[in-house]
């Protein structure tokens, strides 16, 4: 489990990091937190022939406000995002999500952009920023370009990120999702990856109407998506059991899991169905007050 | 605690005290040295070309490209080996129809798994190695894959060994009585067909060697992390063709074992060669994927049991047939750990009549070895399944049936008739230490709450016996263990009256050097911090017949360190004598001082004899041998048996099948306790992987004979989040044939536990329909039981 030879590139700024990506000829990495890059590439799986190291960056990392948006840079630990009164204040379905990323050593180490990039379908932020309706914000020798986060994940550790490109912040609009939030998720262990998930954004009147909803379920597709039919149930209902429970059977009709050594497909439908009552029971707590 | 009731005084710190472990500072601070710590300048560091085929012949391998890499040293392949090296040899030939099927170091002309040592690349780094070995070309033509029991026993199945008829390793049946005519003659039988699965030690330090083969001396040193050196340091000199007085083995700090490093493996040998091809010291560290398939496997099983018995719950006979999945090579424990299994399965319980069997059947997986617990986890599994099976049949409380059942300490030492003889244990009253411990913990009150709010709240009870202590040399002869069982010991005080034991037991994590030091201390009677306890090199310490395993460390070398001090004191007290011109017979040590008994302080400090001894023999007898040691070999007449209770309690979500445990009882007499706090530690680890075993611990294969577990993602251990505090109970009954009445304690934690929490699910479940057969049990195999066809 020693990686492949690769060249190392500490990058000082964020144009020098980007003229590095450039090099078409290689195949050129960045390095985050290293906590999913170090492990592929210690088993051989991934193999860059230049690592970029983005730890040195420092204007890449940092959570600010500004006009109608919560800007958080892309190479802003998961600990720090968990922490940030900012983040606590605008964004709490962003702290319930990384308080479920492995154990606080992890989330120490990884930041929002490594986990956003790397785009593993069981991981929490993926479905977070797309739950949150976040902008990616991606640069590169070229320019800047933004992508919304439901046009980002593409499939199974495929994003739209473009060789050559680096993540550099994800932006969440303000206001543009419902303020509520539930989540749930099963994993074999404290702090593994989902088995099943869900995370659900809601606005809810005091007779529990939902007037805006937003249902992302994790784990149980090659990237995470929105479910259109769920949220389409729940908008105009009050939320009640019967609600919740149609809701949770769209979620798990709707999904495409496959089988593996954690759980057969078949299982984690049902499993999707039961996190996503679950999330929605969550979000309903305290709602109507 | 103090130790006074053992005669020893406070602050000695022997036996019954709590002693800070000696070996913990250098641990918690970072400062130990592990294997991956020992390197000299000019190592050559080895990656291995392992085979992605589960079956497959080996057409050619081409390591010319690996070669002309700058930095590559050697590449070595089975054809190359074979000029070199014997088979590896098998440790257990206890079988009476066992086969044999010659295995080397690495594969020879045909891989039987997947991960197979294929070629071994040396290189300057192990970076440059791993290159090296992506760039050996090997062409393999696929064979078909024998995947399974039914895959090996099918008729027309496909052969891995060609020479056999079938895919049989060994096969043997034991009995006492009539089982046939019992199970006729029986007012009540029942019967399961039980599945454990494929698990393995796991330790977080994966296997390593470094060899040295030195030109001139001829002699080998290698650094291994093995539990047991002196097999290591006679299968190397066997397999090489060398003496064993050309091999020294050294061990330097073990970060875990678990049994899987008390195997010995292929690696070591290849480490030895290429240091003598290539001139080099040479290093070979197995990393976390490769420990996956190339660490011995354990536990898998299928087991058929069954009991005939009275209305009243009495069993009459019980038939247990056992087969084990061996991997596609022979480990150095053959099938001993299948047939442990099969033998103990009547456990702690009287049953007249018995039908027990064992087979062992070649599959394309990992060699099976030996794992924490051998054999008696599953016959634990299998006797307390059963009787669940029959407390159900019969609407008894399970405990009742154990109750009935249980061998009483007036009818010790009992033998059953085909493998164990029950020496000394309260088996009735552990039971009801646990059923106790649970009530004063609370649980059974908060089953009752928990289940009038709706949840699923359940309490498995297991009881169990366990061989420890092994073993009697004559008896390991007799069932064709070419090794013994006895320890030896050399215990020395040098001139400034510091005493330094010397044994071949090991340090693995533990505690082994604190209690072999307090076991000192306590015959000395002097404080265990002057003792310095030196483990681990075949060229300075003893002998020892087995190594660190069986959970005989202290029942076995305990014994031999605690006499060879009684020996030692003699000589103290010789010297002393003649200083003092006072009779042996009225000397005593105390207070650092040999002095005469009855005038305290009236004496010699122990420095002072010390002295004399060495430096100033004009102070000593004229007959009197300079210098003090002693030296005690102590083999043990039978085999003893550790025994006890386990409680847990679980939780299931319905919902997702998840099973939290929330509380764990471990009743526990594994006789005398020398250090209570160790015996704690191994309780608290062993019980820790019995949670492991029953519900994440997984090695899954695929058809085509692929391991898909080889990461931590995958093969999930048991973390502190789903560890719950445990109660440990103690009894100490001693052990009638061990000096001191130790049994032994480092396996018992991983024995009771999986039977117990299966019983827990099920009781949680609270479903007639429901009874866990296999182990470990997924979230989704619990969401089935909870969601049956409806
Ligand atoms: C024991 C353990 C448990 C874990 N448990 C969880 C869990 O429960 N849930 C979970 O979601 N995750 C979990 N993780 C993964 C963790 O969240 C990682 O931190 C995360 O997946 C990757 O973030 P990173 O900063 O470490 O990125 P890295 O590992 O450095 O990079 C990951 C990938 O993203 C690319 N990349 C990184 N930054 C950029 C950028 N700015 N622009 C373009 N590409 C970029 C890299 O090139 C690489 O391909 C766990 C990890 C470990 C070791």
């Amino acid at each position: 489990m020693k990686a492949a030879a690769f060249r190392y590139h500490r990058a000082t700024s964020l144009d020098d990091a980007l003229a590095v990506m450039a090099d078409d000829d290689e195949e050129v990495r960045a390095l985050a937190g290293g906590q999913s890059l170090v492990p592929l590439m210690a088993m051989r799986l991934s193999r860059p022939e230049v690592l970029v190291d983005l730890n040195g960056v420092d204007a890449l990392a940092g959570v600010a406000l500004d006009g109608g948006h919560l800007r958080i840079g892309a190479m802003t630990r998961q600990r720090d995002v968990e922490r940030s009164p900012l983040v606590a204040e605008h964004l709490p379905l962003l702290r319930t999500a990384i308080g479920h990323i492995g154990h606080v050593t992890i989330r120490h180490r990884g930041t929002i952009g490594g986990s956003v990039a790397h785009a593993d379908p069981a991981a929490e932020l993926p479905a977070a920023v797309v739950a949150l309706g976040a902008e990616m914000v991606l640069a590169s020798t070229g320019g800047t370009r933004v992508v919304p986060a439901e046009e980002f994940f593409d499939s199974y550790l495929v994003t739209a990120v473009e060789p050559g490109e680096l993540l550099v912040e994800v932006r969440f609009p303000l206001g543009a999702v419902p303020a509520r939030h539930g989540m749930a998720e099963f994993t074999r262990r404290a702090g593994d990856f989902a088995v099943a998930g869900a995370i659900v954004l809601a606005d809810v009147a005091a007779d529990l109407t939902v007037r805006r909803a937003r249902v992302v379920p994790m784990a149980v597709d090659p990237a995470p998506r929105r479910s259109a039919r769920a949220e389409e149930l729940l908008v105009g209902r009050a939320l009640d059991d019967g609600v919740i429970r149609e809701v949770a059977a769209a979620v798990a009709a709707g999904c495409g899991p496959v089988d593996d050594i954690h759980g057969s497909a078949a299982y984690r439908r049902d499993l999707v169905a039961e996190m996503t009552r679950r999330a929605l029971a969550r979000l309903r707590q305290g709602a109507g007050e | 605690m103090t130790g006074t009731r053992h005669g020893h005084e406070p602050g000695v710190g022997g036996v019954g005290a709590v002693v800070r472990r000696h070996s913990d500072p250098a641990l918690v601070t970072g400062h130990a040295t592990f294997i991956d710590d020992i390197e000299s300048g000019g190592t050559l560091h080895l990656a291995m070309v392992r085979s992605p085929f589960a079956h497959a012949e080996i057409k050619g391998v081409d390591a010319s490209a690996a070669l002309d890499l700058p930095g590559v040293h050697a590449v070595l392949t089975g054809a190359e080996l074979v000029r070199h090296a014997k088979v590896q040899p098998v440790g257990w030939e206890h079988i009476d129809n066992q086969r044999a099927a010659p295995t080397y170091a690495m594969a020879v002309g045909k891989v039987r798994y997947c991960g197979q040592i294929v070629a071994a690349v040396a290189a300057e780094s192990r970076a440059l190695a791993e290159d090296a070995a992506e760039l050996v070309e090997v062409d393999y033509e696929p064979l078909p894959v024998v995947h399974s029991i039914e895959d090996a026993l099918a008729p027309d199945a496909p052969r891995l060994v060609p020479e056999w008829p079938d895919n049989v390793f060994g096969s043997q049946t034991y009995g006492n009585g009539d089982a046939d005519a019992a199970f006729a003659d029986a007012e009540v039988t029942v019967s399961e067909r039980l599945t454990f699965g494929r698990q393995f030690g796991c330790p977080l330090e994966p296997r390593g060697a470094v060899a040295t083969w030195e030109r001139y001396t001829n002699r080998i040193e290698l650094w291994i992390n093995s539990q047991s050196p002196n097999r290591v340091r006679e299968v190397v000199a066997e397999v090489l063709g060398v003496p064993v007085s050309g091999v020294r083995v050294r061990v330097p700090g073990i970060g875990g074992g678990f049994g899987s490093k008390a195997n010995y493996y292929g690696e070591e040998i290849l480490c030895c060669l290429l240091s003598r091809l290539t001139g080099r010291p040479v290093k070979y560290i197995e990393d976390r994927q490769e420990s996956f398939v190339a660490t011995s496997h354990a536990r898998e099983q299928r087991i058929d049991v069954a009991v005939a018995a009275t209305r009243d719950g009495v069993i009459t006979a019980l038939r247990g047939h056992i087969v084990g999945v061996l991997g596609g090579e022979i480990s150095s424990v053959g099938m001993g750990p299948v047939w442990l299994s099969a033998v103990s399965i009547p456990g702690p319980y009287r049953i007249p009549n018995l039908e027990l069997s064992v087979t062992g059947v070649l599959t394309n997986r990992t060699p099976y070895g030996s794992y924490r617990g051998w054999g008696a986890p599953k016959a634990t599994f299998a006797m307390e399944r059963i009787i669940e099976r029959l407390a159900r049949e019969l609407g008894v409380d399970s405990n009742e049936i154990r109750r009935r059942n249980f061998v009483r300490p007036e009818e010790m030492p009992y033998s059953n008739g085909v493998f164990a003889t029950l020496d000394s244990g309260r088996y009735e009253h552990c039971l009801d230490l646990c059923v106790e411990r649970l009530r004063r913990d609370g649980w059974y009150r908060f089953r009752e709450e928990a289940r009038a709010a709706g949840r699923k709240v359940g309490i498995g009870v297991a009881a169990f016996v366990e061989s420890t202590g092994i073993g009697p040399s004559r008896v390991m002869a007799r069932l064709g263990i070419a090794q013994g069982g006895y320890d030896e010991a050399v215990v020395r005080m040098d001139s400034t009256g510091r005493v330094t034991v010397f044994t071949g037991q090991t340090e693995m994590g533990q505690g082994m050097s604190t209690t072999l030091a307090q076991l000192c201390a306590d015959e000395l009677n002097i404080p265990v911090d002057q003792i310095t306890v030196v483990m681990g090199d075949t060229d300075a310490c003893p002998y020892t017949g087995y190594g660190t395993g069986g959970s005989r460390a202290a029942a076995v070398g305990g014994v031999a360190v605690r006499q060879a001090t009684g020996e030692l004191k003699r000589q103290i007290l010789r010297v002393a004598s003649h200083q003092l011109e006072v009779d042996v017979a009225d000397l005593e040590i105390a207070d650092g001082l040999v002095q005469v008994r009855g005038l305290p302080g009236y004496g010699r400090t122990l420095a002072d004899v010390a002295y004399a001894a060495y430096r100033r023999l004009t102070d000593v007898g004229e007959g009197t041998t300079p210098t003090l040691q002693g030296r005690a070999v102590f083999d043990p007449v039978a085999l003893t048996y550790a025994n006890g209770c386990a409680g847990v309690v679980v939780e299931v979500d319905p919902a997702t099948g998840g099973v939290t445990v929330l509380g764990y009882v471990m009743v526990d007499d594994c006789g005398t306790m020398i250090n209570p706090q160790i015996v704690d530690g191994q309780l608290h680890g062993g019980c820790a992987q019995a949670i492991g075993g029953a519900l994440l611990e997984d090695l899954v294969y695929d058809r085509n004979g692929q391991l898909l577990t080889t990461t931590f993602m995958d093969y999930l251990l048991p973390t502190a989040m789903e560890v719950p505090p445990f109660s440990t109970v103690h009894v100490e009954t001693p052990a009638p044939n061990t000096p001191g009445g130790m049994k032994g304690v480092g396996e018992a934690g991983t024995v009771p536990g999986p039977a117990a929490i299966a019983a827990a699910i099920d009781d949680a479940v609270d479903d007639p329909a429901v009874f866990v057969r296999h182990l470990p049990v997924s979230p989704e195999q619990v969401y089935r039981f909870c969601n049956a066809a409806g």
